[in-house]
């Protein structure tokens, strides 16, 4: 049993990437903020019965991620249930490198905007996955039980997201002229 | 000895072993095909590189107000 005495100082660490998952998957309905604030809350109301020495930061992106399907329960919205029916089987893996070279791309002057804007045109279900994989570094496992789907449309959509992300990257990076020699 | 395979086989599997969920057996192999093959390698680093970048554009700092809210409810929580 978690000593709650401990929980600011076990917790408050992982403050910035639920706040940083939360406005870029939930920020178009629901206030990042008061969702991570939330979070901490029910976190810390429940820590009690958290298994010190296990994933806490897992933990509280599930506590996250519910208290984002009961924030939409509220507003009488249902989460996605479907995946995407979009036709990506012609999209190709490693889109940048299929189109050009690594010389000829200026990576790092893609600016916040250009990525965010990629990140949120992604479907729901792509985005969720490309975020806890990309940006928050879970492994697969561990998205898979953050998520409540199983491994195989993890991976799945991991790899769908990333496919899409990459194209709209590259047309973003071929129109503000960061890619030298565009195929 | 790592089995041996070739340019497909290693860019099919790039994501996967970028993610470190390849078996161990199949890391080595992949990584065995990268220090051989200057255009994979450099698909590799691309790829990785390009993770840094979108990692690094997501990331927000926490607002100290919103820190400060947080502790001071949970805080509020243990009276």
């Amino acid at each position: 049993m978690a000593d709650q005495a401990s929980f600011a100082d076990a917790a408050t660490p992982y403050m910035g990437q639920l706040l940083a998952y939360a406005r870029l998957h939930y920020g178009q309905v629901v206030e990042p903020e008061d969702l991570v604030q939330e979070t901490y809350l029910n976190a810390y109301r429940a820590y009690g019965s958290f298994e010190e020495g296990t994933n806490l930061r897992a933990w509280l992106f599930r506590i996250l991620t519910n208290n984002y399907k009961n924030a939409l329960r509220t507003k009488s919205r249902r989460p996605v249930k479907f995946e995407p029916t979009i036709d990506d089987d012609e999209i190709e893996d490693h889109y940048f490198m299929t189109h050009t070279t690594p010389e000829d791309v200026a990576l790092d002057q893609m600016t916040h905007d250009m990525v965010r804007g990629a990140v949120q045109l992604l479907p729901d279900s792509f985005r969720e996955a490309v975020l806890l994989k990309d940006v928050e570094d879970f492994s697969y496992g561990e998205i898979s039980d953050i998520l409540e789907v199983p491994l195989g449309t993890v991976m799945s959509r991991i790899h769908r997201g990333r496919k899409l992300l990459q194209k709209t990257l590259y047309e973003y990076a071929l129109q503000e002229g960061l890619i030298a020699t565009p195929a | 000895m790592a089995e041996m395979i070739d340019c497909g086989d290693a860019l099919l599997q790039l994501s996967a072993f970028l993610d470190g969920e390849l078996t161990d057996e199949k890391r080595a192999a992949i990584d065995d095909h990268l220090q051989r093959c200057a255009p994979c390698d450099g698909a590799r680093h691309f790829e990785g590189e390009l993770r840094v970048v979108i990692q690094d554009r997501c990331r927000e700092e926490v607002p100290d107000d919103l820190r400060q809210r947080i502790l001071a409810a949970i805080a509020n929580e243990a009276k």
